[in-house]
């Protein structure tokens, strides 16, 4: 049974303190209510426009991971990880604003979906073609190691990107010099309607971690504690300098590949029995059974996470559309650019 | 599978010599200034080219390397093509606009080698699809050298391959060496084999050196790919006697790694067999030695003499009308 699950495995990993656990659950509350509000409210108001992916039912594998990073570690998110965005401390309203196309959002409104980063919260932006962020997330290993500070990159991907000849050169190359990086690989089962089966030839992809010489492991996916101790043991690999490990993540993704996608080939009683394995149900039922918050809280801290959205979609929605004029601006960096501003 | 006859024992005896006088002659002609551009040498990997590409069928597909001039033998090139091609001259295969062995011939299930070592396999893996959809019992067969296991096309091929359960071979040609690049440093695994478990397909590792034991590996693998039973991946280990081309000198690898493969010589070793099990006689040996050298002379002179393309013909377009 799934309380008993998480029960075990938190038993033997050295279960993150209360703050830490009720932090977690405030990051898969919130992501999951954004990208509802996101996908099926604001896309089908027309407020946003275009390609919307969002990572319902794998909230697990984003905060299990993210939570873990320290300063000067790097994360290469994917874009089923919006929680990462928001726990290394990019602006609700920025990603709200972002999703609509304002001008004064991280992509100015050039580009209205998570390919947004932050060199200096450690987040590099999604690159569309899945797979490339992984020779990247080598390049920042490689540097991360020479600084000598124990700092790790973390790089998301899905099961479809695996078949990527990216990954294979970036996963050997990791192996070969021993670089500080985790492979967190979210099989979510189905890489727009290709199924698994379809996708790899092997029972699992834990595999391909030893066929380049690294750890590789498969874990529970839907359970953010078994994500946080598995990524907490690879990550302190790396930090120690014993080089790279690959996690295989298994959820389910719980919406079409995007929102345009209706998902009909996903058969129904599949996605039904993934619901009841839903992460956010399941742990929430642990701090409860476990005692860590009582349903009074639980409820006050979805009220919180509700006004805190609508705040933030308030103050993305009152940002002006970028002006017409501007539309061939901003495609080189200039010292008017968004960053350098920052800067 | 029924063991080779006497002849064609001889016959792999007979490629196996080939691949080398090729080789011997090309560095012979380079060295007199006649070859325009680098010579890639095969010494001491002869074993994988002629095993693997005798193992096949004539309505089978192969993507050779360019160190696998061997293979190109077996599949009915002639030296005189190899020495037109290093030569640059107007009749070779690719009328002197490719200076090296990246010819091929579809008629003859020949794909021309694609010098981003790799890509063969995705290409490869293609036409064992077409093979598969036609419902052919035809197999394709490529190689990879160390140094193109860590490239992404070989990735991706060969997971295409094994999810699909197509008939393909891959051969994993293993020779230590990528350019100055060691195997240690190419892959943090012992074999290649072991990467390609992470497809889910047959994986084995041979000692290439061993002809016989590439071509009843080879045609093993061929013979499961035809009853549907998928891709296969073997992995022959051998040692590149040469450096990267005749333009390098490879200080960078230890002599004793060198000469204790020496001792390990595929043509020698293959002789000893030959001779301790007689299979052939000295007359028999020496028949085909004769007959390798009018060969070879001949296709160097056909070679030499033939006329250099026009400077007229520069402007032709390397497109199919």
């Amino acid at each position: 049974m799934a309380t008993s699950k998480i029960a075990r495995t938190a038993k033997k990993a050295g279960v993150p303190n209360a703050a830490t656990l009720e932090r977690m659950l405030y990051y898969l509350k919130l992501t999951r209510e954004a990208e509802f509000r996101i996908e099926r409210v604001l896309y089908r108001q027309g407020k946003i426009v275009g390609g919307v992916y969002v990572g319902r039912g794998q909230e697990a594998v984003g905060v299990g991971a993210a939570i873990q990073l320290r300063e000067g570690d790097v994360i290469l998110p994917c874009h089923r990880d919006f929680s990462a965005f928001v726990i290394r401390g990019f602006r609700l309203a920025d990603i709200f604003a972002n999703w609509m196309a304002r001008a004064d959002s991280p992509n100015r409104g050039r580009d209205n979906t998570l390919h947004i980063g932050d060199l200096k919260l450690g987040i590099i932006p999604i690159i569309s073609p899945l797979g490339a962020t992984c020779p990247v997330a080598c390049g920042v290993a490689l540097v991360l190691k020479q600084r000598g500070q124990g700092n790790v990159a973390l790089v998301h991907f899905g099961e479809g990107t695996t078949s990527v000849g990216d990954v294979h050169e970036a996963m050997n190359f990791a192996a070969v010099m021993k670089l500080p990086v985790v492979f967190v690989c979210n099989n979510n089962q189905y890489a727009y309607s290709t199924p698994t089966e379809k996708q790899y030839a092997v029972k699992s992809l834990a595999v391909r971690g030893p066929a380049y010489g690294m750890p590789g492991e498969t874990v529970d996916g839907m359970d953010v504690l078994a994500v946080h101790e598995a990524v907490g043991r690879a990550i302190a690999r790396a930090r120690a300098g014993q080089g790279p490990s690959f996690l295989e993540c298994i959820t389910f993704r719980m919406t079409g590949h995007s929102a345009h996608d209706g998902a009909e080939y996903v058969p129904d009683a599949l996605l039904r029995a993934w619901e009841k394995r839903d992460p956010i149900d399941r742990f929430e039922k642990y701090l409860l059974t476990k005692k860590v918050l009582t349903r009074a809280e639980i409820a006050a801290l979805e009220k919180s996470i509700h006004r805190e959205i609508e705040q933030a979609i308030a103050d993305a929605e009152a940002r002006p559309m970028p002006a017409g004029a501007e539309a061939l601006e901003g495609v080189y960096c200039g010292p008017e650019c968004w960053w350098k501003r920052e800067n | 599978m029924k063991p080779l006859n006497r002849s064609q024992l001889h016959d792999l005896y007979y490629y196996l010599r080939l691949n080398r006088r090729v080789d011997e002659q090309l560095v012979n002609l380079y060295r007199q200034g006649k070859v325009v551009g680098g010579v890639y040498s095969s010494l001491g990997q002869e074993a994988i080219s002629v095993g693997t590409a005798y193992a096949l069928q004539p309505q089978d597909f192969i993507g050779p390397m360019i160190r696998n001039v061997g293979a190109m033998m077996v599949r009915g090139f002639r030296p005189r093509d190899v020495f037109l091609q290093y030569m640059a001259r107007q009749g070779g295969p690719t009328g002197g606009r490719d200076a090296n062995t990246h010819f091929g011939d579809v008629a003859r299930g020949v794909i021309a080698p694609i010098s981003v070592l790799g890509e063969m396999v995705p290409v490869l893996a293609g036409i064992a699809l077409a093979a598969k959809l036609r419902k052919e019992k035809r197999v394709a067969l490529t190689y990879v050298g160390d140094g193109a296991s860590s490239t992404g096309p070989f990735h991706e091929g060969l997971n295409l391959a094994a999810v699909q359960k197509l008939p393909l071979i891959l051969i994993g040609e293993n020779n230590a060496w990528a350019y100055s690049t060691p195997v240690e440093k190419q892959m943090a695994v012992r074999n290649l084999a072991e990467r390609a478990k992470a497809y889910g397909i047959p994986a084995t590792t041979i000692d290439g050196n061993d002809v016989l034991k590439v071509f009843e590996t080879t045609r093993a693998a061929a013979e499961r790919a035809r009853r549907g039973g998928g891709p296969s991946f073997i992995e022959c280990k051998t040692m590149r006697m040469k450096g990267h081309a005749e333009h390098d000198d490879a200080k960078y690898v230890p002599k004793e790694v060198v000469e204790k493969w020496r001792k390990k010589d595929p043509i020698l070793r293959y002789e000893k067999y030959l001779c301790a099990k007689k299979l052939m006689t000295a007359e028999e040996k020496a028949a085909i030695e004769a007959r390798l050298e009018k060969e070879i002379r001949e296709d160097v002179a056909y070679a030499e003499a033939s006329p250099f393309p026009p400077p007229e013909d520069a402007a032709r377009s390397p497109w199919a009308p």
